[in-house]
């Protein structure tokens, strides 16, 4: 994902006063903050797909051992386990390449659930108003009046328990869970930019023309004000998505992650008591979480700027 | 003062909506006559007493039936019912909580504000000078860090604090140094021990909530400060300091006010982690040992209040716009 874009303007014969080449230049190029954010994303996310491939990262289940012995955090990071062992000797480094995987499979689907649902939420309420809009509005204050993790930790837990009720719920593992969690987190901030910038799209003079030349709602909507929602939409969601992965490691932390493989948050609260004595155990995992946070955010920052979107940024 | 009860309206049938779709999504699957009681009682229940149990809280009428009587026992009794996991009511189980996380709470909130405004203020006043460019680096710094990245690197650095012992002795002499946190000490019992006990926590929840207003504020600050007005009261004269702190600011306030009502529903996430991670005995960790153990009644009463909080501050917050700026307050004379 980049920013750079070409446009026929790119070199201009003419001489123009320094300010403005400047101004134009910083938008052009992507920058180096943003560069860094992008190749991050771009590294944990192939090692995390081919991790079971790639040479340097051990198997999930592999133990270090030393003189034939394991033990309790036995390495400290190093040469031969880059990020030292944790409370099983288990490397630190390929945990948290196996927890990526699982936090960002999470953390996309649950934004494109957010992204569909909050989405076509917000565009009815915006382009219809009236009632439509009413309902919209307490559906979203209802969804943010109870807040984020305390409602993700009630659909998580009661999800689990109504697995056991009824059986065609059976595919809904832990995994599942979490995203369809998430992704309802998500509804109602998606909703909200969605429905904001509708109203200033309905009123715009091609939504007129289109109307005038007798075209449906249907078709307006989606000819006309869709196209048009998808730089805020893509901003709103790649911000929402270092949210949603901060999110998911509160919920891993809290003890309601995934099992296996564990994630970022679950290897921090496993740490937590011997943060004294192995400090890598923790600050590893939190540094990819937050690594991967702040890679998002510059992102977002960045798309929020090139497409002037003041609702996006945080 | 139409918008303010229309606003009032809403948030009132949000409460009631939220609260009673909590207690129905507590319930949904515990279809069999007896269910929930046996899920508040755990693995062994004699039928005597999921038959008490299920008369004395009408589990076995209708949801709305039950919905009645327990917000009529929570605001005329002020009985939030009763925690059968713990053998206790709610509201003794509750009463010590809940101060834990109005401090956390009340704490971050005010010293996010007292650390962002003159920041803000400041940085807009120095536009693109290095101070602000500093200042920008540190609070989108600060933004993007979880509450679970900053616990523990904070509890590294003030608590386990081994290798950064010699500097914090330096700083803040050998008495002050933080313990372990354990329980609650309340500010009236002993006001250092209440510091000491509260400082990183809140300190964890701080740091973010101000970078986050620290950026709404200056960029508000900076459009309000190429405003016609502003030029015209530092032309007439006015000192710098008062068209900043007072003509500026004032009309620059608007996002941070929305973002504190938004930010409240965040500050209590934040705080579960934190209180999770400092182990203070706060509602968060209540509610998290609740929701584990199907512990209906409480985790019903605890996300009341939390509802009822938020739905508060966003009300106080829409008072605010009016307190700020007289166009609101005479929005309908205008109109």
């Amino acid at each position: 994902m980049t920013t750079a874009i070409s446009s026929p303007e790119a070199a201009p014969a003419t001489p123009v006063p320094p300010g403005v080449t400047r101004r134009k230049r910083t938008f052009k190029r992507p920058s180096l903050a943003m560069t860094v954010g992008v190749l991050w994303l771009a590294s944990l996310t192939f090692c995390a797909v081919f991790a079971s491939q790639l040479p340097f990262i051990r198997s999930y289940d592999t133990k270090l051992k030393i003189n034939g012995k394991a033990g309790r955090y036995n390495l400290g990071p190093g040469w031969r386990a880059w990020m030292g062992t944790d409370s099983s000797s288990h490397d630190v480094f390929a945990r948290c390449i196996y927890g990526a995987k699982v936090t960002l499979t999470v953390g996309v689907l649950a934004t494109l659930i957010g992204l569909i649902l909050g989405g076509l939420l917000g565009i009815m309420a915006g382009y219809f108003l009236g009632w439509i809009d009413r309902i919209g509005a307490i559906v979203t204050d209802s969804l943010l009046a109870l807040p984020a993790l305390l409602l993700a930790l009630l659909l998580v837990y009661r999800m689990d328990d109504l697995k056991n009720v009824y059986t065609w719920l059976g595919w809904l593992d832990r995994k599942w869970e979490i995203t369809l969690t998430l992704g309802i987190l998500a509804i109602a901030p998606f909703a909200r930019i969605a429905r904001a910038q509708t109203v200033g799209l309905r009123e715009r003079e091609f939504v007129l023309a289109a109307r005038s030349l007798g075209a449906k709602n249907g078709r307006i909507i989606v000819r006309e004000i869709l196209p048009n929602l998808i730089p805020a939409m893509l901003t709103v969601a790649v911000t929402g998505l270092g949210i949603l992965i901060a999110a998911e490691g509160a919920l891993a932390f809290l003890g309601l992650g995934v099992q296996r493989p564990l994630t970022w948050g679950k290897m921090i609260s496993d740490g937590q008591r011997d943060l004294g004595r192995a400090w890598w155990a923790t600050m590893f995992p939190c540094l990819f979480l937050f690594l991967t946070v702040i890679s998002f955010n510059l992102i977002g920052d960045r798309l929020a700027r090139r497409f002037d979107i003041r609702e996006a940024a945080i | 003062m139409r918008y303010f009860l229309q606003r009032l309206l809403q948030f009132v049938i949000v409460f009631f909506l939220v609260t009673f779709g909590v207690l129905v999504f507590m319930r949904i699957g515990l279809n069999k006559p007896g269910d929930p009681a046996r899920t508040m009682l755990g693995g062994q229940a004699t039928d005597e007493q999921i038959a008490n149990v299920t008369r004395r809280f009408h589990l076995d009428s209708n949801y709305l039936v039950q919905y009645w009587y327990w917000l009529k026992g929570m605001v005329w009794d002020l009985d939030f019912g009763y925690s059968q996991p713990n053998n206790l009511n709610v509201t003794t189980y509750l009463k010590p909580r809940v101060l834990t996380t109005v401090f956390l709470g009340v704490y971050s909130i005010f010293f996010a504000l007292c650390i962002a405004v003159p920041m803000a203020v400041y940085q807009a006043y120095k536009r693109d000078r290095i101070y602000d460019k500093v200042a920008s680096f540190g609070s989108f710094f600060f933004v993007s860090v979880p509450a679970l990245v900053l616990a523990p690197l904070l509890k590294y650095v003030f608590i386990d604090h081994e290798p950064f012992a010699p500097v914090l002795h330096l700083l803040f002499g050998d008495k002050f140094a933080f313990p372990r946190i354990a329980n609650k000490v309340y500010p009236w019992d002993s006001l250092s021990d209440h510091i000491k006990n509260f400082f990183v926590p809140t300190l964890t929840l701080t740091l973010p909530l101000a970078a986050v207003f620290v950026r709404l504020l200056r960029a508000d600050m900076v459009q309000t400060l190429q405003a016609d007005f502003i030029t015209m009261a530092s032309a007439k004269g006015v000192p710098p300091r008062r068209v900043l702190w007072g003509h500026a600011l004032r009309n620059s306030l608007f996002s941070v006010l929305t973002s504190v009502g938004v930010q409240v529903g965040g500050l209590v996430g934040g705080a579960l982690v934190v209180e999770q991670y400092f182990n203070l005995k706060g509602m968060g960790s209540l509610l998290v040992a609740a929701i584990l153990s199907s512990d209906l009644f409480t985790v019903q009463s605890v996300s009341a209040i939390l509802v009822a909080c938020v739905v508060i501050v966003n009300l106080t917050v829409d008072l605010g716009y009016a307190v700020i700026d007289p166009r609101v307050r005479h929005a309908r004379a205008l109109s």
